[in-house]
């Protein structure tokens, strides 16, 4: 058998390209975190994807529909009922330091809404919280106010895969969650902290795919975190970026906001 | 929560227009509105690409809490609301099928390539009658075995390497295969729009 997609030279696989077999779903792995890392930064490779993605939408209308169990919109409500509940205690002022804890366990979980997070990261983020000296018992309330975690989410591509970062000022703690990535064996990400004052680039070290990890940060990094400092993400042959070579290419971005 | 006619009615359209537009500002009924009307189509999916009735579940929760999070991403310049929702929840269900969590996909190329066996239930609102048109007309133009292969990448969710076993070709090959597909697709669906 042949045809017209048998023979010929072989088709040059650009940009367009890439984005169809991302449309389709035929990208995985490594080529997949790269698409959507070059999504958030190239709008053009971007708008191709959409472009696709709207041309085989009526595709869909093939597949037969199905009624979900009526469980699922309960569990929908469910989340979104507890996500808002978390956001208004959180907004409430703590007066009290047992109101503080449930205040900041709030804040945690408003936190772990704002970032979609999961509940696992969210967990270790308030031990980190109530392990620091600050989180004591016998700490003064105000000092736990004056502690105001930092988060980061470093979007990768739009389908919900993110590094969530939160910083707890004071602890010299930073914790990095990278539950949605995952390993290909050939290469690693390495975070970097972009400071506010445009002065040099410093690695905050390759993140570990699929983990919450918690890292001390030197008092040199800690000095140059800030409001409106920003990671970038890189990818980088096993182990990180070898001395004396250019950094990998930015897979993904994000910036450090106040929760 | 029964299931009620839906007619894809230019009504019922603009009613997901505007919900989709309220549902940027935060309002929870718009939500709800959404569910109603797309829940079928985006549930059939998600069990389509998944091939498993509680994954499909919980990948369609996930799409309906990530859509209530992230409202803003849809821009009604675009996509019209229904194919907009229906390739994030195809998105959303391959993201699922290949962390690895299901074996999913389930049926074989040769049962995945006509779309004539395939009756979408009534109440189901549908994508852009003649979008549809065109995409079919695009694809019917490809050989018969390159564009099965491209329905069996969609509608399964299948890999290259999944797709060149199937065929019992090498792995490259499927690729050049596909590639020269798209190119050809690419290059039909640009001269319609240009038309």
């Amino acid at each position: 058998m042949s045809g017209p997609e048998d023979t010929g030279p072989e088709v040059t696989r650009d940009d367009p390209m890439i984005a169809a077999e991302w449309a389709l779903g035929l990208l995985e792995g490594e080529e997949l975190l790269a698409a959507r890392g070059k999504a958030t930064t190239d709008p053009d490779f971007a708008w191709r994807k959409q472009w696709w993605d709207d041309w085989f939408a009526p595709l869909t209308d093939g597949m037969a529909g199905a009624e979900p169990g009526e469980q699922v919109w309960d569990g929908i409500a469910a989340r979104i009922a507890a996500q808002q509940t978390a956001a208004g205690v959180a907004a409430a002022s703590p007066e009290a330091p047992t109101v503080n804890v449930v205040a900041l366990e709030a804040r945690v979980r408003r936190w772990q809404w704002v970032a979609g997070i999961s509940s696992m990261a969210a967990a270790v983020a308030l031990a980190l919280f109530l392990s620091s000296p600050l989180g004591s018992p016998v700490a003064p309330p105000v000092q736990i106010v004056a502690t105001e975690p930092m988060v980061a989410t470093v979007p990768i591509g739009e389908n919900g895969l993110r590094l969530d970062v939160t910083y707890i000022p004071e602890s010299e703690k930073m914790l990095v969650a990278a539950i949605g990535l995952t390993a290909d064996g050939v290469h690693d990400h390495e975070l970097w902290l972009v400071p506010a004052d445009g002065s040099a680039l410093q690695s905050l070290g390759v993140v570990a795919p699929g983990e919450v990890r918690s890292m001390a940060l030197p008092a040199a990094v800690t000095a140059k975190l800030s409001d409106g400092a920003s990671l970038v993400l890189t990818r980088e042959p096993i182990g990180g970026k070898p001395e004396g070579v250019d950094a990998g290419p930015v897979v993904a971005k994000g910036a450090f906001s106040r929760v | 929560m029964a299931a009620r006619p839906r007619p894809a009615s230019d009504e019922a359209r603009e009613a997901l227009r505007d919900a989709m537009a309220r549902l940027a500002t935060g309002d929870q009924a718009a939500l709800e509105e959404i569910y109603r009307a797309t829940r079928v189509k985006l549930f059939g999916i998600c069990l389509r690409i998944l091939g498993d009735r509680k994954e499909a579940e919980d990948a369609l929760q996930d799409v309906y809490v990530n859509l209530w999070q992230r409202a803003d991403r849809y821009d009604p310049t675009r996509a019209s609301p229904i194919a907009w929702l229906a390739a994030f929840a195809r998105n959303r269900a391959i993201d699922r099928l290949r962390t690895g969590k299901v074996r999913g996909g389930a049926v074989p190329v040769e049962e995945a390539a006509p779309l004539a066996d395939e009756t979408p239930l009534a109440d189901m609102l549908m994508v852009d009658a003649e979008q549809a048109a065109q995409i079919h007309k695009c694809l019917g133009a490809l050989d018969a075995r390159t564009q099965g292969h491209i329905r069996a990448a969609f509608f399964d969710g299948q890999t290259y390497a999944q797709l060149a076993e199937a065929a019992d070709v090498p792995l490259g090959t499927m690729k050049s295969w596909i590639r020269r597909g798209l190119q050809r697709l690419r290059a039909c669906l640009e001269a319609s729009e240009a038309a």
